[in-house]
């Protein structure tokens, strides 16, 4: 069984009494939609990128998965439980971490913020503790632990997001943009922790979204590209960046300073031959750079058809 | 489409775990009160200033009280339970809006509702703390009252406490419809403005209410039979300052009762579908 499945999940969002508007000859604006006919499933254990402009429809996506916003049509399943009808159990297996600072109590500790929501999500004080703790220390808040939320650098109040959606030990993590405002080396951690969750037992299954497509790259094994509320593609990073082009241009530096560029298909043994013949000829290489095509050559690629569309 | 309906989550775990999510709530929401040390030593000087200055009113009158106002023989002692069970009415009004929408303007509410827990846990969690707090400060009326001023209550204390839990619960329910159009319409709640400036004017909190039969006329002054306050209020000083038992205070009982029979499923209906219609157009946190 997938861990997460959507099936033609579409949403609309309508217009707050817009008949009582249109009745009083105010000006009506349309309804917004921000997601179409969206279907895709995600296995136990997988991290999975989501990625697409501002407005494409991830964050609608995600809040739906979090039971937060309800669909207009389809449904998403989690573990097997459906996000209407059985609303509070889904709850019961996902932690939602989103860059939105204004989700936690302001004049509270850190410590404070989550062992209210430990509580709320049913664990005894005793092992809301050990979690808080042991969280704290996975992500470097030990020393923020007595300080008020206010008072906590964006970086720590991130990684207090993402602390508070590990309290309940999810089975399903939806992650938006957890790096956002993380130092490179603390982003570094960042992501070695959720490579982590991916592989622990039971493993936890990732929904991941973010602008930083290299970031995703790396840790997704799977990226859906959303635009304007379409799944427009979802397959590994190489398959995808190969959608766009096949071929890389390849630059040997070699020791005379000389720059040898060729182009390469991405499975062809071009690159290979080319070594040979250089170590043949008793040349040093010195370095050896690729360009290919990179999530954003693959996004744009889409943008620009819909806006062509 | 057909809109698809929620399961009920097994009650039995839900109900184990009610009391550990309302001491989530008390307990977030005391250490946000102390964290305003000022505001709480501010509330209790103003109520000993309040009490004090009703005291130096009701001397005016004393003596001068009309026969047919039994409730009104010492007014200060009327004035000190209209103010303190008032104060409690009020919390069981506005509590759960006022947190709803605190919540929506602090962006919490979603966090909150990502928790496992089910509405009714929402409800009653959300005002558990304001409850406490207001039977401290409401207390503190009658216990000023009678340490400085003398004055004498009598009755049942049991009899009294029955009064103000059921009218608190049924200014509850309107608390939660009040809540519900937080939740959609984000501001300008008419249930506030109507009940919070009605019912210090017409519930009888500062004169007795058959005042306004004769002085406004039949129509307004049969408004106070529409607020449950002035029952639950009738009821309270019935027990409190003229001594009646369980048989002398049925009709304000039973009246309170038939607004609870109505107001508690339909407030709670509406409840479900202002939060459902927020999760519709993704207006959670927005205020």
């Amino acid at each position: 069984m997938s861990a997460i499945s959507i099936r033609n999940l579409s949403k609309t969002y309508p217009v707050p009494f817009r008949r009582l508007r249109a009745f009083f000859r105010r000006p009506v604006k349309e309804p917004v939609e921000a997601l179409r006919d969206v279907s895709f499933e995600v296995e136990t254990g997988e991290i999975f990128g989501l990625i697409g402009r501002n407005g494409a429809g991830k964050t609608t996506l995600t809040k739906i998965v979090a039971t937060l916003v309800q669909p207009t049509a389809g449904s998403v399943e989690v573990h097997g439980h459906d996000s209407v009808e059985d609303d509070e159990h889904v709850r019961r297996l996902i932690g939602l971490s989103t860059a939105e600072e204004r989700s936690f109590y302001w004049r509270l500790t850190s410590e404070q913020n989550l062992m209210f929501f430990a509580r709320l999500h049913g664990l005894s004080d005793r092992t809301a503790k050990q979690r808080i703790k042991d969280l704290f220390e996975k992500l470097e808040l030990d020393e923020v632990a007595r300080r008020r939320f206010g008072e906590l650098s964006t970086g720590n109040k991130q990684r207090l997001a993402v602390a508070r959606a590990l309290l309940s030990s999810p089975q399903v993590l939806l992650l938006d943009e957890p790096t956002r405002s993380l130092d490179p080396l603390a982003a570094e951690r960042m992501r070695e922790m959720i490579r982590s969750l991916g592989q622990q037992d039971p493993p936890v299954t990732i929904l991941f979204t973010s602008h930083n497509l290299a970031e995703v790259e790396t840790l997704c094994a799977r990226v859906a590209i959303i635009s304007r509320g379409r799944i427009r593609a979802i397959d590994t990073p190489k398959n995808l960046r190969a959608l766009t082009s096949e071929s890389e241009m390849v630059h040997i530096t070699v020791s005379s300073g000389k720059k040898i560029a060729f182009t390469r298909q991405h499975n062809d043994d071009l690159l290979d031959e080319k070594i040979r013949q250089l170590q043949k000829e008793g040349v040093k290489i010195i370095d050896i750079e690729t360009e290919r095509a990179t999530l954003l050559d693959v996004l744009e690629r889409y943008e620009t058809a819909d806006e062509t569309d | 489409m057909k809109p698809r309906m929620r399961r009920i989550d097994k009650p039995m775990n839900a109900l184990k775990l009610l009391p550990r999510r309302i001491f989530a709530f008390v307990a977030r929401d005391f250490r946000l009160f102390v964290s305003y040390r000022m505001q709480f030593f501010l509330r209790i000087v103003s109520i000993l200033a309040v009490v004090t200055t009703l005291f130096f009113i009701s001397k005016i009158f004393a003596g001068f009280t009309d026969p047919q106002f039994s409730q009104w023989r010492d007014p200060l002692a009327t004035w000190l339970t209209g103010l303190a069970v008032l104060n409690y009415f009020m919390t069981g009004f506005s509590s759960l809006a006022n947190s709803i929408r605190q919540e929506q303007m602090q962006g919490t509410l979603e966090s909150v509702l990502l928790t496992p827990i089910n509405l009714p846990t929402v409800i009653v969690s959300s005002s558990a703390w304001d409850f406490l707090e207001t039977t401290f400060f409401s207390f503190l009326y009658l216990f000023f009252g009678r340490v400085f001023f003398g004055v004498q209550y009598r009755g049942s204390f049991f009899l009294a406490v029955v009064f103000l839990l059921l009218t608190t619960v049924v200014l509850a329910c309107l608390g939660i419809l009040s809540a519900s159009f937080a939740m959609v319409f984000k501001r300008g709640d008419p249930f506030g403005i109507f009940l919070g400036a009605g019912s210090a004017l017409f519930s009888g909190v500062f004169f007795p209410t058959q005042l306004l039969k004769t002085h406004a006329g039949p129509a307004l002054g049969s408004i106070s039979l529409l607020l449950p306050a002035t029952h639950g209020l009738q009821g309270i000083r019935q027990v409190l300052i003229e001594g009646h038992g369980l048989a002398e205070v049925t009709q304000p009982l039973f009246t309170l009762l038939g607004f609870l029979v109505v107001l508690l499923p339909f407030s709670l209906w509406v409840f479900g579908r202002a939060v459902r219609r927020a999760k519709r157009e993704g207006s959670l946190i927005q205020y």
